[in-house]
């Protein structure tokens, strides 16, 4: 007997489903029209596999309704069907080459990382409008998006579903706690991504390397917070970098020297978001350089050498 | 190279993309499918037999009428049949989310402002709003569009380089390829010293001229690795337990395999070319990464740490 694989499945499912746009088709109706349905070998054997489809058609991009039973899934009375508006693609676009090669740097930006894959199909999905050549006119630059964290794409796709997210947060004084929160925006600071986020009507910022648990995408809906709040957010956490400011000695002909490229006195100002961070940075210059200002930082430092030294001792 | 081997969601993804331009375009060589979509003609071949056996058994409807031996001949040729599917969805959440994240983060590179191609992508198909923001504060801009005018006029530049050890050198270098890398950027080219593709980082270059010289031909029959750090094959393995807010250590080396978690800590091994610079990559998490093996390696970073320590207190009144 002929097996169908799950691709072959889930081709059959969504042509299936497109058949009848009105009325959609019962769950029944689907189990004896799609091949692998009908062979399985037990009716759990069944339902896994028709749960799963649904999940993989709805990732797809499919809008996939479940209509005639108050919009209850998984019912004998209830009738799927593909919305009409999952194939409304832009009327008035016309993918170039330029915009082709735009997408490919774009796509190419996440590597191999998390969402590589989702940015690879996605650009397979976009040459589908059309057999157009990629122009090279940007080929010499090769962006990478460094965005490895494991909470970026759960805290994006909470944010793209209006979703309240939970995670375990540590700050840099290690204390630990659990969030939960409406997340409205992911940042890439100097370097760091960092949340943005609502958390009992107050907007915070939160560094996703401190993130240390899995973040759970929670049922309740995110709370909802205005642009111009947002905006206020946000140009509150750039006065907050403005304020604070390091003052750095730094030594002559050294690496730290070529990077900062300090005035004759051999000092620069710099400002900064958190102090842990700029501590990091600061310490892969080791001797090349000294803290004036703050205190705070230079005590900071000191004392994140010596742990260094005697992890190592 | 093309991907030989797709799972079941990328093929479906695949086959929903060869329906939609081949009803659109009308029949095609599998061979230009496979290029088009970056992929090998395997897959094209399995992708179109996908959309072949595709049946409403209960009914007895055949969705594409797939010419099976203009396929035999590498041609992709089928009718729609009795399926209402003639072009893929619109891209899906996850699609939109990682290109308009990647579109937003090019939108912030030197080189790609302005760019009204950008904007018209940004404005019209990513559906969805793209809740992410990518600054730059990127300060070599005269370099960087030096660079690119080299790259495209296929000249060669001179400059003084710091590599990772110190060293400062004299280099003319075939520039090849710009890599933009989080905070740093970098440029790959041939070092005519060292007679082999380097990774170059802009702020560690000086005095950078454009020599007037084209390229060698070594530069031009080069391939660029897509591993800017360096490659899975350097030679020192360096066992390492790092932390939850500094697991970026194992993003930023190739690795061997993907680190443990083991109660609370990860525990991995990196791969390094030299022992030279590990002190300042691991002394900069401040103890949350700890070296465990080999014995050179956890010296190299002690040395690196007291050093910096011993800088700190230096005596005030030294003259």
């Amino acid at each position: 007997m002929y097996k169908q694989t799950p691709a072959e499945r889930l081709v059959t499912l969504t042509c299936c489903l497109l058949s009848r746009p009105s009325l959609g088709l019962s769950k029944n109706e689907l189990f004896q029209a799609v091949t692998a349905y009908a062979q399985a070998g037990s009716d759990a054997a069944r339902e896994k596999m028709f749960d799963r489809d649904k999940s993989a058609i709805r990732e797809a991009g499919f809008i996939l309704e479940v209509i005639g039973n108050d919009g209850f899934d998984d019912t004998d009375s209830a009738r799927y069907r593909i919305q009409h508006s999952s194939f409304s693609w832009p009327e008035d676009f016309e993918l170039t080459p330029q915009m082709l090669q735009l997408l490919e740097i774009a796509g190419k930006a996440w590597n191999s990382q998390m969402m590589g894959d989702a940015a690879r199909s996605g650009i397979m999905r976009l040459r589908s409008l059309g057999l157009i050549p990629m122009s090279t006119d940007l080929a010499m630059l090769s962006p990478r998006l460094l965005a490895q964290h494991p909470a970026f794409a759960p805290l994006a796709n909470s944010i793209s579903m209006n979703q309240m997210a939970r995670f375990n947060y540590r700050k840099a004084d290690l204390s630990e706690q659990i969030r939960e929160v409406s997340p409205k925006k992911l940042r890439q600071l100097a370097g760091e991504w960092v949340l943005l986020a609502d958390e009992n009507g107050q907007i915070k910022n939160f560094l996703l390397r401190r993130i240390v648990s899995s973040v759970s995408e929670l049922p309740d809906s995110a709370t909802v917070v205005s642009l111009a709040a947002i905006d206020q957010a946000e140009a509150e956490l750039l006065i907050h970098v403005e304020n604070q400011v390091a003052k750095i000695e730094i030594a002559p002909d050294t690496e730290a020297f070529w990077h900062f490229n300090p005035g004759p006195e051999l000092i620069v100002d710099l400002n900064y978001m958190d102090e842990a961070l700029l501590a990091e940075d600061l310490m892969e210059y080791g001797s090349d350089l000294v803290v004036l200002e703050p205190t705070s930082l230079a005590k900071r430092i000191s004392e994140s050498l010596l742990r260094v030294v005697e992890l190592h001792a | 190279m093309p991907k030989q081997e797709l799972d079941a969601d990328e093929l479906f993804n695949l086959a929903l993309s060869i329906v939609g331009i081949v009803l659109r375009d009308g029949s095609m060589q599998v061979t230009e499918l496979a290029n088009h979509f970056d992929v090998s003609e395997r897959a094209i071949e399995k992708a179109v037999k996908v959309i072949a056996n595709s049946e409403d058994i209960a009914n007895y409807e055949t969705h594409f009428e797939v010419q099976d031996w203009l396929l035999e001949e590498g041609e992709v040729s089928f009718t729609p049949g009795r399926s209402n599917l003639t072009r893929p969805p619109v891209l899906s959440q996850r699609q939109a989310v990682a290109l308009g994240t990647g579109l937003e983060y090019l939108s912030s590179l030197p080189g790609f402002e302005n760019n009204t191609d950008l904007e018209t992508l940004r404005r019209k198909l990513i559906h969805s709003v793209t809740p992410v923001q990518v600054e730059s504060n990127f300060s070599k801009n005269t370099e960087l569009d030096l660079l690119r005018d080299a790259i495209r006029s296929g000249v060669s530049i001179s400059c003084e380089y710091r590599n990772q050890k110190g060293e400062t050198s004299m280099r003319q270098i075939d520039p090849l390829r710009i890599d933009f890398l989080g905070k740093r950027h970098y440029l790959r080219g041939w070092c005519r010293q060292n007679l082999e593709v380097r990774s170059f980082r802009l702020d560690r270059m000086i005095k950078l001229t454009a020599t007037g010289e084209a390229i060698s031909q070594d530069a031009l029959a080069a391939e660029i690795s897509e591993n800017v750090y360096g490659e899975a094959n350097q030679q020192i393995e360096v066992q390492v337990i790092a932390k939850p807010e500094a697991a970026e250590i194992f993003w930023n080396f190739p690795t061997s395999q993907r680190p443990e978690l083991i109660t609370g800590e990860y525990h991995g091994t990196i791969r390094i070319g030299n022992l030279a610079s590990l002190g300042r990559h691991i002394t900069r998490y401040g103890g949350q990464v700890r070296v465990i093996a080999p014995k050179e390696a956890r010296l190299a970073v002690f040395g690196f740490a007291q050093s910096a320590l011993l800088g700190i207190q230096k005596p005030e009144n030294e003259d």
